[in-house]
Protein backbone atom coordinates (compact mmCIF):
# COMPACT_ATOMS: atom_id res chain seq x y z
CA UNK A 1 0.00 0.00 0.00
CA UNK A 2 2.89 2.58 1.00
CA UNK A 3 4.70 1.56 -2.16
CA UNK A 4 1.57 2.69 -4.06
CA UNK A 5 1.41 6.17 -2.16
CA UNK A 6 5.54 6.78 -3.09
CA UNK A 7 4.51 5.43 -6.55
CA UNK A 8 1.68 7.97 -6.79
CA UNK A 9 4.02 11.11 -4.88
CA UNK A 10 6.67 10.26 -7.15
CA UNK A 11 4.24 10.58 -10.60
CA UNK A 12 2.40 13.96 -9.03
CA UNK A 13 6.10 15.21 -8.45
CA UNK A 14 6.67 15.01 -12.05
CA UNK A 15 3.88 16.96 -13.02
CA UNK A 16 4.33 19.45 -10.38
CA UNK A 17 7.94 20.19 -10.88
CA UNK A 18 7.76 19.85 -6.86
CA UNK A 19 11.70 19.58 -5.48
CA UNK A 20 10.24 17.45 -3.17
CA UNK A 21 6.96 15.80 -1.49
CA UNK A 22 5.90 13.80 1.92
CA UNK A 23 3.08 11.48 1.53
CA UNK A 24 0.96 12.44 4.52
CA UNK A 25 -2.38 10.54 3.95
CA UNK A 26 -3.08 7.56 1.78
CA UNK A 27 -6.08 5.39 2.19
CA UNK A 28 -8.62 3.30 -0.29
CA UNK A 29 -11.81 4.77 -0.25
CA UNK A 30 -15.07 2.85 -0.36
CA UNK A 31 -17.42 2.32 -3.69
CA UNK A 32 -16.34 1.18 -6.84
CA UNK A 33 -16.16 -2.74 -7.53
CA UNK A 34 -14.73 -1.69 -10.90
CA UNK A 35 -12.41 0.98 -10.19
CA UNK A 36 -10.37 1.21 -7.33
CA UNK A 37 -10.43 4.83 -5.54
CA UNK A 38 -7.49 6.48 -3.25
CA UNK A 39 -7.26 9.54 -0.89
CA UNK A 40 -3.64 10.75 -1.23
CA UNK A 41 -2.97 13.88 0.74
CA UNK A 42 0.68 15.34 0.11
CA UNK A 43 2.98 17.72 1.29
CA UNK A 44 4.61 19.27 -2.13
CA UNK A 45 7.27 21.54 -1.69
CA UNK A 46 7.78 23.96 -4.73
CA UNK A 47 6.27 23.44 -8.30
CA UNK A 48 3.11 24.13 -9.27
CA UNK A 49 0.92 23.33 -6.45
CA UNK A 50 2.94 23.71 -3.30
CA UNK A 51 1.72 23.46 -0.09
CA UNK A 52 -0.62 20.31 1.34
CA UNK A 53 -2.47 18.53 -1.50
CA UNK A 54 -5.52 16.30 -1.36
CA UNK A 55 -6.06 14.18 -3.82
CA UNK A 56 -7.97 11.38 -5.32
CA UNK A 57 -6.33 8.63 -7.05
CA UNK A 58 -8.74 6.12 -9.64
CA UNK A 59 -7.24 2.98 -11.00
CA UNK A 60 -9.13 0.07 -12.28
CA UNK A 61 -9.37 -2.54 -9.71
CA UNK A 62 -7.53 -6.03 -10.03
CA UNK A 63 -10.90 -7.76 -11.30
CA UNK A 64 -10.43 -5.42 -14.60
CA UNK A 65 -14.48 -5.74 -15.67
CA UNK A 66 -14.80 -3.34 -18.00
CA UNK A 67 -18.45 -2.91 -18.37
CA UNK A 68 -18.46 0.78 -18.43
CA UNK A 69 -15.84 3.96 -19.41
CA UNK A 70 -12.26 3.29 -18.95
CA UNK A 71 -10.11 5.40 -17.21
CA UNK A 72 -8.56 7.86 -19.98
CA UNK A 73 -12.63 8.44 -21.28
CA UNK A 74 -13.71 9.12 -18.25
CA UNK A 75 -11.42 11.83 -17.52
CA UNK A 76 -11.51 13.20 -21.26
CA UNK A 77 -15.85 13.40 -19.33
CA UNK A 78 -14.37 15.09 -16.68
CA UNK A 79 -12.02 17.86 -18.10
CA UNK A 80 -15.57 18.36 -20.48
CA UNK A 81 -17.85 18.56 -17.53
CA UNK A 82 -15.19 20.81 -15.25
CA UNK A 83 -14.78 23.06 -18.60
CA UNK A 84 -18.29 23.78 -18.58
CA UNK A 85 -18.51 25.18 -15.12
CA UNK A 86 -20.10 21.61 -13.47
CA UNK A 87 -18.36 21.03 -10.06
CA UNK A 88 -16.71 18.10 -10.59
CA UNK A 89 -13.34 16.98 -9.04
CA UNK A 90 -10.96 18.82 -11.19
CA UNK A 91 -9.04 16.23 -13.23
CA UNK A 92 -5.13 16.57 -13.14
CA UNK A 93 -3.33 14.79 -15.00
CA UNK A 94 -3.73 10.75 -16.77
CA UNK A 95 -1.39 8.02 -16.52
CA UNK A 96 -1.82 5.39 -19.66
CA UNK A 97 1.67 4.28 -19.14
CA UNK A 98 0.71 1.04 -17.34
CA UNK A 99 4.68 0.35 -16.10
CA UNK A 100 4.44 3.49 -13.14
CA UNK A 101 1.19 1.90 -11.06
CA UNK A 102 0.50 -1.80 -13.11
CA UNK A 103 -2.46 0.25 -14.36
CA UNK A 104 -4.04 3.26 -15.82
CA UNK A 105 -4.82 5.84 -13.66
CA UNK A 106 -5.43 9.41 -13.09
CA UNK A 107 -5.45 11.97 -10.34
CA UNK A 108 -8.30 14.49 -9.46
CA UNK A 109 -9.13 17.33 -6.56
CA UNK A 110 -10.83 15.50 -3.68
CA UNK A 111 -13.68 17.44 -2.33
CA UNK A 112 -14.61 18.01 1.25
CA UNK A 113 -17.49 16.31 2.61
CA UNK A 114 -19.37 13.45 1.89
CA UNK A 115 -21.77 11.63 -0.24
CA UNK A 116 -23.86 9.81 2.18
CA UNK A 117 -27.36 9.22 0.91
CA UNK A 118 -28.98 8.73 4.17
CA UNK A 119 -26.85 11.09 6.07
CA UNK A 120 -28.31 13.69 3.81
CA UNK A 121 -31.81 12.29 3.56
CA UNK A 122 -31.92 12.61 7.21
CA UNK A 123 -29.64 16.00 7.87
CA UNK A 124 -31.62 18.80 9.55
CA UNK A 125 -31.89 21.39 6.79
CA UNK A 126 -34.14 24.46 6.75
CA UNK A 127 -37.09 24.77 4.00
CA UNK A 128 -34.59 27.27 2.34
CA UNK A 129 -31.72 25.31 2.39
CA UNK A 130 -33.55 22.44 0.72
CA UNK A 131 -34.84 24.59 -1.97
CA UNK A 132 -31.17 25.99 -2.45
CA UNK A 133 -29.64 22.24 -2.56
CA UNK A 134 -31.99 21.30 -5.48
CA UNK A 135 -32.02 24.77 -7.12
CA UNK A 136 -28.48 23.99 -7.40
CA UNK A 137 -28.67 20.53 -8.72
CA UNK A 138 -30.52 21.56 -11.42
CA UNK A 139 -28.14 24.61 -11.84
CA UNK A 140 -24.99 21.56 -12.39
CA UNK A 141 -27.36 19.84 -14.78
CA UNK A 142 -28.04 22.69 -16.99
CA UNK A 143 -24.46 23.32 -16.86
CA UNK A 144 -23.33 19.58 -18.08
CA UNK A 145 -26.29 20.02 -20.38
CA UNK A 146 -24.36 22.65 -22.42
CA UNK A 147 -21.58 20.13 -23.72
CA UNK A 148 -23.26 18.80 -26.90
CA UNK A 149 -22.08 17.08 -29.69
CA UNK A 150 -19.92 16.38 -31.72
CA UNK A 151 -16.93 16.82 -29.35
CA UNK A 152 -13.90 15.66 -30.60
CA UNK A 153 -12.75 14.62 -27.05
CA UNK A 154 -15.97 12.74 -26.50
CA UNK A 155 -15.62 10.98 -29.69
CA UNK A 156 -16.33 7.45 -27.55
CA UNK A 157 -20.00 8.07 -26.85
CA UNK A 158 -22.28 6.78 -29.41
CA UNK A 159 -25.12 9.02 -30.40
CA UNK A 160 -28.70 7.66 -29.51
CA UNK A 161 -30.38 5.25 -32.20
CA UNK A 162 -32.47 7.69 -34.55
CA UNK A 163 -32.29 10.50 -32.16
CA UNK A 164 -34.08 9.57 -30.06
CA UNK A 165 -32.58 8.27 -26.67
CA UNK A 166 -35.96 7.57 -25.36
CA UNK A 167 -36.91 4.74 -27.85
CA UNK A 168 -33.53 4.05 -28.15
CA UNK A 169 -33.52 3.14 -24.18
CA UNK A 170 -36.38 0.81 -24.70
CA UNK A 171 -34.97 -0.97 -27.63
CA UNK A 172 -31.46 -1.32 -25.59
CA UNK A 173 -33.55 -2.80 -22.52
CA UNK A 174 -35.87 -5.03 -24.86
CA UNK A 175 -32.40 -6.73 -25.45
CA UNK A 176 -31.51 -6.87 -21.77
CA UNK A 177 -34.19 -9.03 -21.28
CA UNK A 178 -34.14 -10.63 -24.03
CA UNK A 179 -30.36 -11.69 -22.86
CA UNK A 180 -31.80 -12.18 -19.35
CA UNK A 181 -33.73 -14.65 -20.59
CA UNK A 182 -36.51 -14.92 -17.63
CA UNK A 183 -40.03 -14.31 -17.86
CA UNK A 184 -40.35 -10.14 -16.48
CA UNK A 185 -44.24 -9.44 -17.38
CA UNK A 186 -44.53 -6.39 -15.55
CA UNK A 187 -41.04 -4.80 -17.13
CA UNK A 188 -42.42 -5.93 -20.64
CA UNK A 189 -45.63 -3.80 -19.77
CA UNK A 190 -43.80 -1.02 -18.69
CA UNK A 191 -41.37 -0.78 -22.10
CA UNK A 192 -44.49 -0.78 -23.94
CA UNK A 193 -46.10 1.89 -22.15
CA UNK A 194 -42.79 3.38 -22.59
CA UNK A 195 -42.41 3.21 -25.93
CA UNK A 196 -46.20 3.81 -26.38
CA UNK A 197 -45.97 6.97 -24.58
CA UNK A 198 -42.27 8.80 -25.44
CA UNK A 199 -42.38 12.70 -25.68
CA UNK A 200 -40.86 14.38 -28.24
CA UNK A 201 -37.15 14.27 -28.05
CA UNK A 202 -34.82 17.39 -26.23
CA UNK A 203 -31.82 18.16 -27.65
CA UNK A 204 -29.34 15.16 -27.23
CA UNK A 205 -26.86 16.75 -24.78
CA UNK A 206 -23.77 15.29 -22.74
CA UNK A 207 -25.89 13.22 -19.37
CA UNK A 208 -24.24 12.40 -16.46
CA UNK A 209 -26.54 9.07 -16.33
CA UNK A 210 -25.98 8.47 -12.73
CA UNK A 211 -26.94 11.54 -11.62
CA UNK A 212 -28.38 11.03 -7.99
CA UNK A 213 -28.57 11.00 -4.21
CA UNK A 214 -25.15 9.18 -2.79
CA UNK A 215 -23.41 10.39 -5.99
CA UNK A 216 -22.55 13.89 -5.26
CA UNK A 217 -20.22 15.23 -2.42
CA UNK A 218 -22.42 17.76 0.40
CA UNK A 219 -20.05 19.69 2.88
CA UNK A 220 -22.90 20.88 4.70
CA UNK A 221 -25.81 22.48 2.59
CA UNK A 222 -22.75 23.08 -0.01
CA UNK A 223 -22.66 20.63 -3.22
CA UNK A 224 -18.88 20.12 -3.45
CA UNK A 225 -18.29 17.81 -6.07
CA UNK A 226 -20.68 15.74 -8.85
CA UNK A 227 -18.81 12.22 -8.64
CA UNK A 228 -19.22 9.02 -10.74
CA UNK A 229 -19.14 9.82 -14.40
CA UNK A 230 -18.57 6.14 -15.95
CA UNK A 231 -21.99 6.22 -17.40
CA UNK A 232 -22.39 9.28 -18.91
CA UNK A 233 -23.89 9.15 -22.11
CA UNK A 234 -25.46 11.78 -24.82
CA UNK A 235 -28.75 11.53 -24.26
CA UNK A 236 -32.19 13.64 -23.78
CA UNK A 237 -31.76 16.12 -20.82
CA UNK A 238 -34.86 15.11 -19.00
CA UNK A 239 -33.36 11.79 -18.32
CA UNK A 240 -30.30 13.38 -15.68
CA UNK A 241 -33.54 14.95 -14.07
CA UNK A 242 -35.83 12.03 -14.08
CA UNK A 243 -32.82 9.96 -12.67
CA UNK A 244 -32.68 12.01 -9.69
CA UNK A 245 -36.40 11.79 -9.36
CA UNK A 246 -36.92 8.49 -9.56
CA UNK A 247 -38.39 6.65 -6.58
CA UNK A 248 -35.61 4.62 -5.75
CA UNK A 249 -33.16 7.58 -4.72
CA UNK A 250 -35.22 8.81 -2.47
CA UNK A 251 -34.02 6.64 0.43
CA UNK A 252 -37.19 6.63 2.12
CA UNK A 253 -37.85 10.30 2.15
CA UNK A 254 -40.34 9.36 -0.31
CA UNK A 255 -42.19 12.92 -0.27
CA UNK A 256 -39.19 14.55 -1.61
CA UNK A 257 -39.09 13.99 -5.03
CA UNK A 258 -35.81 15.04 -5.58
CA UNK A 259 -33.25 12.18 -4.41
CA UNK A 260 -35.28 12.63 -1.04
CA UNK A 261 -33.92 16.26 -0.72
CA UNK A 262 -36.73 18.49 -1.93
CA UNK A 263 -38.98 19.98 -4.40
CA UNK A 264 -39.44 19.26 -7.97
CA UNK A 265 -40.14 22.53 -8.78
CA UNK A 266 -37.05 24.45 -7.06
CA UNK A 267 -35.01 22.01 -9.88
CA UNK A 268 -36.92 22.69 -12.80
CA UNK A 269 -36.34 26.71 -11.55
CA UNK A 270 -32.61 26.23 -10.83
CA UNK A 271 -32.32 24.36 -14.50
CA UNK A 272 -33.79 27.19 -16.23
CA UNK A 273 -32.08 30.18 -14.29
CA UNK A 274 -29.20 28.29 -15.38
CA UNK A 275 -29.91 27.43 -18.93
CA UNK A 276 -33.21 29.88 -20.15
CA UNK A 277 -34.55 26.72 -21.01
CA UNK A 278 -38.20 25.69 -19.33
CA UNK A 279 -38.16 21.65 -19.15
CA UNK A 280 -41.51 20.34 -19.08
CA UNK A 281 -42.44 18.30 -15.83
CA UNK A 282 -44.28 15.55 -17.54
CA UNK A 283 -41.45 14.56 -19.92
CA UNK A 284 -39.29 14.26 -16.49
CA UNK A 285 -42.17 12.13 -15.18
CA UNK A 286 -41.54 10.11 -18.38
CA UNK A 287 -38.30 9.66 -17.67
CA UNK A 288 -38.76 8.71 -14.20
CA UNK A 289 -40.29 5.43 -15.27
CA UNK A 290 -37.75 5.31 -17.06
CA UNK A 291 -35.42 5.27 -14.54
CA UNK A 292 -37.10 2.67 -12.57
CA UNK A 293 -36.97 0.45 -15.54
CA UNK A 294 -33.13 0.71 -15.83
CA UNK A 295 -32.62 -0.06 -12.22
CA UNK A 296 -34.46 -3.00 -12.34
CA UNK A 297 -32.41 -3.77 -15.40
CA UNK A 298 -29.01 -3.28 -13.40
CA UNK A 299 -30.60 -5.27 -10.68
CA UNK A 300 -31.09 -8.22 -13.05
CA UNK A 301 -28.03 -8.06 -14.63
CA UNK A 302 -26.58 -7.64 -11.37
CA UNK A 303 -28.37 -10.54 -10.22
CA UNK A 304 -27.25 -12.83 -12.87
CA UNK A 305 -23.88 -12.06 -12.66
CA UNK A 306 -24.42 -14.00 -8.97
CA UNK A 307 -26.52 -16.99 -10.63
CA UNK A 308 -24.24 -17.64 -13.19
CA UNK A 309 -21.48 -18.27 -11.14
CA UNK A 310 -19.25 -14.81 -13.04
CA UNK A 311 -19.51 -13.45 -9.72
CA UNK A 312 -20.64 -15.24 -6.34
CA UNK A 313 -22.32 -12.37 -3.81
CA UNK A 314 -24.79 -11.98 -1.23
CA UNK A 315 -24.98 -8.33 -2.40
CA UNK A 316 -25.49 -9.40 -6.07
CA UNK A 317 -28.05 -11.73 -4.86
CA UNK A 318 -29.96 -9.03 -2.80
CA UNK A 319 -30.29 -6.67 -5.49
CA UNK A 320 -32.03 -9.25 -7.53
CA UNK A 321 -34.72 -9.71 -5.12
CA UNK A 322 -35.18 -5.62 -4.62
CA UNK A 323 -36.78 -5.82 -8.50
CA UNK A 324 -40.19 -6.73 -7.43
CA UNK A 325 -39.29 -2.80 -5.89
CA UNK A 326 -39.23 -1.02 -8.93
CA UNK A 327 -42.20 -3.25 -10.60
CA UNK A 328 -44.19 -2.00 -7.75
CA UNK A 329 -43.27 1.51 -8.05
CA UNK A 330 -43.92 1.34 -12.00
CA UNK A 331 -47.48 -0.03 -11.38
CA UNK A 332 -48.10 2.84 -9.41
CA UNK A 333 -46.06 5.46 -10.61
CA UNK A 334 -47.46 4.64 -14.80
CA UNK A 335 -51.12 4.35 -12.66
CA UNK A 336 -50.86 7.84 -11.31
CA UNK A 337 -49.45 9.49 -14.45
CA UNK A 338 -52.34 8.86 -15.98
CA UNK A 339 -55.00 9.77 -13.40
CA UNK A 340 -53.23 12.92 -14.39
CA UNK A 341 -51.80 13.07 -10.89
CA UNK B 1 -39.98 -38.11 7.74
CA UNK B 2 -39.86 -36.27 11.31
CA UNK B 3 -37.37 -33.83 12.16
CA UNK B 4 -38.25 -31.15 14.32
CA UNK B 5 -37.78 -28.46 14.99
CA UNK B 6 -38.74 -27.47 11.53
CA UNK B 7 -36.71 -25.55 8.84
CA UNK B 8 -38.76 -22.30 9.14
CA UNK B 9 -38.37 -22.38 13.21
CA UNK B 10 -34.61 -22.87 12.69
CA UNK B 11 -34.15 -20.43 10.34
CA UNK B 12 -36.23 -17.93 12.46
CA UNK B 13 -34.40 -18.51 15.78
CA UNK B 14 -30.82 -18.42 13.80
CA UNK B 15 -31.65 -15.02 12.18
CA UNK B 16 -32.69 -13.75 15.67
CA UNK B 17 -29.43 -14.35 17.30
CA UNK B 18 -27.28 -12.96 14.53
CA UNK B 19 -29.38 -9.62 15.14
CA UNK B 20 -29.76 -9.59 18.73
CA UNK B 21 -26.17 -11.30 19.57
CA UNK B 22 -23.79 -11.29 16.85
CA UNK B 23 -24.56 -8.04 14.67
CA UNK B 24 -24.43 -5.31 17.85
CA UNK B 25 -20.91 -6.50 18.02
CA UNK B 26 -19.64 -5.54 14.46
CA UNK B 27 -19.07 -2.33 13.06
CA UNK B 28 -18.66 -1.40 9.47
CA UNK B 29 -18.50 -3.75 6.46
CA UNK B 30 -18.94 -6.84 8.86
CA UNK B 31 -21.79 -5.39 10.32
CA UNK B 32 -23.46 -4.68 6.74
CA UNK B 33 -22.49 -8.31 6.08
CA UNK B 34 -24.21 -9.50 8.72
CA UNK B 35 -27.48 -7.40 8.14
CA UNK B 36 -26.99 -8.64 4.38
CA UNK B 37 -27.32 -12.19 5.72
CA UNK B 38 -30.25 -11.61 8.36
CA UNK B 39 -32.28 -9.98 5.40
CA UNK B 40 -31.99 -13.12 3.31
CA UNK B 41 -32.76 -15.27 5.95
CA UNK B 42 -36.27 -13.57 6.26
CA UNK B 43 -36.61 -13.52 3.09
CA UNK B 44 -36.07 -17.47 3.44
CA UNK B 45 -38.50 -17.79 6.36
CA UNK B 46 -41.49 -15.63 4.43
CA UNK B 47 -41.16 -17.95 1.40
CA UNK B 48 -41.51 -21.41 3.44
CA UNK B 49 -44.29 -19.76 5.23
CA UNK B 50 -46.02 -18.40 2.08
CA UNK B 51 -45.38 -21.82 0.74
CA UNK B 52 -47.15 -23.75 3.30
CA UNK B 53 -50.11 -21.23 2.87
CA UNK B 54 -50.01 -22.69 -1.22
CA UNK B 55 -49.52 -18.84 -2.53
CA UNK B 56 -47.14 -19.62 -5.44
CA UNK B 57 -50.02 -21.61 -6.55
CA UNK B 58 -52.98 -19.16 -5.63
CA UNK B 59 -50.56 -16.28 -7.59
CA UNK B 60 -50.28 -18.96 -10.71
CA UNK B 61 -54.02 -19.65 -10.59
CA UNK B 62 -55.07 -16.10 -10.94
CA UNK B 63 -52.27 -16.12 -14.44
CA UNK B 64 -53.80 -19.03 -15.23
CA UNK B 65 -57.28 -17.44 -14.96
CA UNK B 66 -56.23 -14.76 -16.69
CA UNK B 67 -55.01 -16.41 -19.86
CA UNK B 68 -57.62 -18.48 -20.19
CA UNK B 69 -59.92 -16.14 -20.25
CA UNK B 70 -58.39 -14.30 -23.57
CA UNK B 71 -57.96 -17.80 -25.06
CA UNK B 72 -53.71 -17.37 -24.46
CA UNK B 73 -52.18 -20.90 -23.83
CA UNK B 74 -49.79 -21.88 -21.37
CA UNK B 75 -47.92 -25.23 -20.49
CA UNK B 76 -48.34 -25.91 -16.76
CA UNK B 77 -46.31 -23.68 -14.27
CA UNK B 78 -45.32 -21.49 -17.04
CA UNK B 79 -48.09 -19.03 -16.48
CA UNK B 80 -45.40 -16.05 -16.04
CA UNK B 81 -43.58 -16.75 -19.27
CA UNK B 82 -47.12 -17.13 -21.09
CA UNK B 83 -48.03 -13.94 -19.67
CA UNK B 84 -44.42 -12.01 -20.49
CA UNK B 85 -45.14 -13.19 -24.20
CA UNK B 86 -48.12 -12.02 -24.62
CA UNK B 87 -47.69 -8.77 -23.41
CA UNK B 88 -44.05 -8.71 -25.37
CA UNK B 89 -46.00 -9.54 -28.48
CA UNK B 90 -48.70 -7.04 -27.77
CA UNK B 91 -51.64 -9.70 -27.64
CA UNK B 92 -52.66 -7.94 -24.59
CA UNK B 93 -54.43 -4.13 -24.09
CA UNK B 94 -52.13 -2.29 -21.60
CA UNK B 95 -54.47 -0.43 -19.83
CA UNK B 96 -56.74 -2.97 -19.64
CA UNK B 97 -57.54 -3.06 -15.50
CA UNK B 98 -57.88 -7.07 -15.47
CA UNK B 99 -53.97 -7.29 -16.62
CA UNK B 100 -52.92 -4.28 -14.47
CA UNK B 101 -54.58 -6.61 -11.95
CA UNK B 102 -52.68 -9.77 -12.52
CA UNK B 103 -49.53 -7.91 -12.98
CA UNK B 104 -49.94 -6.47 -8.98
CA UNK B 105 -50.69 -9.74 -8.04
CA UNK B 106 -47.22 -11.29 -8.83
CA UNK B 107 -45.50 -8.33 -8.11
CA UNK B 108 -46.74 -8.29 -4.67
CA UNK B 109 -46.44 -11.86 -4.16
CA UNK B 110 -42.62 -11.36 -4.36
CA UNK B 111 -42.54 -7.97 -2.09
CA UNK B 112 -44.45 -10.37 0.33
CA UNK B 113 -41.18 -12.70 0.14
CA UNK B 114 -38.54 -10.01 -0.57
CA UNK B 115 -39.33 -6.80 1.06
CA UNK B 116 -42.85 -7.06 2.87
CA UNK B 117 -42.63 -3.25 4.36
CA UNK B 118 -42.21 -1.84 0.38
CA UNK B 119 -46.16 -2.66 0.30
CA UNK B 120 -47.33 -0.26 2.29
CA UNK B 121 -45.63 3.02 0.84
Amino acid sequence: MSALAETFCTFIVRQTDARSARVIDFDKLSGGAIQDNFGLTLELEGGSRPGRQEFVVRQDAPSGVTESLSRPEEFRLLEAAFKAGVTAPEPLWLCEDPQVSGRVFYVMSRAAGSASPRKLVKADFTTQQRRNIVRRLGAELARLHTVRPPQGSLEFLELPDGDNPALSRVALYRRYLKEIGEPQPVLEWALNWLEDNAPEPGPTVLCHCDFRTGNYMMDGDELTAVLDWEFAAWSDPCEDLGWLCCRSWRFGADHREVGGIGDKQDLLDGYREASGTDLDPLAVSYWEVMALVRWAMIALQQARRHTSGQQRSLELALTGRMVAQMEFDLLNQIQELEDGL
Amino acid sequence: MINQPETGDLLTEARQVLLDSVAPELTGERKYQALMVANAMGMAIRELEQREQGRPEQTDQTVRAFLAERALEATAGDFETALARAIEGRCLDGTDPALRSVLRSLTEARLQINNPGYLKR
